[in-house]
């Protein structure tokens, strides 16, 4: 009888030890960085969807907003906030190929049992090498509604309900931090949602505008509203998330 | 997400009585995930291929065992014991507030047949909080799936005082469901929903339902679930 008692205490001590482990490791890690590069491949476009009660087609849209600078503004930012404890240095890296990596299979398993997608790109697309960690942010998906589909990134989303209907700007992204030599991720996390969350519950920065956003007919790009409710949504959200992740010490 | 509802069912399918039990609700998503719609027969499943607007993968459903001796229409009848039926599904968003949705599942335990529901919801949201669906459903079952809660063999015809009955498989019921849930804020949700079915086939014809029970089956339900975030470092 007391050879179970014994199995079990065996196996929650061992349980403890290893997370223990896991969490040092981390924690470990992270103290040892001197030096980050960053990388910012979140901007390049802006996506118009429709959900909730909407026609029979409902395709998203994208326009480039590139010219917008936002990658610039989050390198910017993220290098203020992280300043206090690691020593910043600037890297050059191809947007294009961190903007366009396709992060997720359609075989769910497949994204459990894969290597990081970035990986290789943070090894080869990156200079200069040798710096002790490379901190990469990238778009992130969420779902939308009370189906599947996906917005990702930067993006604009009118939800079409019996009585109204809803505009809401998004900013979904993801932060991971890759060991400088090794490559492996030290941390990953999507920014979560602000405070005042959009009515549309999106699993990232979001929040609910009035018709006086709405793109008219013509380039969004050239709509200094717009642009200017990301750029507050990008701001307030990455220093909570740098903050959340144990990187920068203050909000 | 947990959660605590009451359902008032049938006593036993085909059963002309109903009663209220209490349900727990439970689910786990992955972190930065949204809840997605689901219907109240959807049986626990997970998407291992994810298109978007179509979805597959594996999926369970328990099927309680039945007592002979709960109920005295079941007299005679002998106990049925509880089933697993584990299979898979596969659900197509056309647009988003319509969804179909199709599961197969092998019975082991109670029963070993074969089930398959089709379903399809309408989904309205009428304010951003408050959301209505609504649609038909329609059920086939083999007859190793049919027969130990229908069929009536010699030694239970003799026991029970019914007619001996042959139940094959089939087409074995057609319905339709509704459900409303309300947002009361980010965490709170409460909901409501009515199922109805109409068995069909040697399911409807089984003396047990002609003779003791009912064709229509009738469920009603309610909950409300709380939502949060474990963050695990």
């Amino acid at each position: 009888m007391r050879t179970p008692r014994v199995s079990l205490a065996t196996v929650l001590v061992a349980v403890s030890v290893s997370a223990c482990a896991m969490f040092e490791t981390r924690e470990t890690k992270l103290q040892a960085v001197k030096t980050v590069g960053i990388i910012s491949a979140v901007g390049d476009e802006i996506t118009f969807a429709t959900g909730g009660l909407t026609g029979l087609n409902n395709r998203s849209q994208s326009f480039p907003i590139g010219s917008w600078g936002l990658d610039d503004l989050i390198v910017q930012q993220a290098t203020a906030a992280l300043n206090g404890r690691f020593q910043v240095q600037p890297v050059t890296y191809e947007r294009d190929a961190f903007a366009t990596v396709e992060k997720d299979s359609i075989v769910t398993p497949v994204n459990v049992i894969r290597g990081d997608p970035f990986k290789k790109l943070v090894q080869t697309q990156v200079s200069p090498q040798g710096l002790d960690a490379y901190i990469v942010i990238t778009k992130a998906k969420s779902n939308f509604g009370g189906g599947s589909r996906k917005v990702e990134g930067i993006g604009f989303l009118t939800y079409g309900t019996v009585l109204e209907s809803y505009n809401q700007v998004h900013a979904l992204y993801e932060i991971r931090v890759f060991d400088g030599k090794t490559f492996d991720v030290i941390e990953k996390m999507t920014a979560p949602p602000l405070d005042d969350v959009g009515v549309v519950r999106l699993a990232g920065p979001s929040r609910t505008i009035d018709e006086s956003f709405t793109p008219s007919a013509g380039n969004p790009a050239q709509n200094e509203k717009l642009h200017a409710a990301i750029t507050d949504l990008v701001a307030r959200s990455l220093s909570t998330t740098l903050s959340d992740m144990h990187l920068a010490d203050v909000r | 997400m947990v959660g605590v509802g009451g359902g008032y069912t049938p006593d036993f399918e085909g059963a002309k009585r109903s009663m209220l039990s209490p349900v727990p609700i439970f689910s786990i998503r992955r972190a930065g995930a949204t809840e997605q719609f689901r219907g109240p027969r959807d049986g626990a499943s997970i998407a291992l291929i994810d298109f978007g607007d179509l979805r597959a993968g594996p999926v369970g459903k328990f099927v309680a065992a039945r007592k002979a001796n709960s109920y005295s229409e079941l007299n005679g009848l002998g106990d049925v014991n509880a089933a697993v039926e584990l299979g898979g599904f596969v659900e197509y968003f056309p647009v988003d507030w319509f969804r179909t949705r199709a599961e197969m599942r092998q019975g082991l335990g109670g029963h070993h047949g074969v089930v398959a529901d089709f379903s399809a919801d309408i989904i309205v949201p009428v304010i951003q909080r408050f959301t209505i669906s609504a649609g038909p459903r329609f059920t086939w079952e083999s007859t190793k799936a049919t027969s130990p809660y229908f069929g009536v063999d010699a030694v239970q015809a003799a026991a029970s005082g019914l007619p001996a009955f042959n139940a094959k498989g089939g087409a074995h019921s057609v319905g339709a469901g509704a459900q409303v849930s309300y947002r009361v804020d980010p965490q709170w949700e409460v909901h409501s929903y009515i199922e109805y079915d109409r068995l069909l086939g040697d399911a409807a014809a089984s003396p047990l339902v002609t003779l003791r029970g009912s064709a229509n089956q009738t469920t009603i339900g309610m909950g409300a679930s709380y939502s949060f975030d474990v963050k695990i470092r």
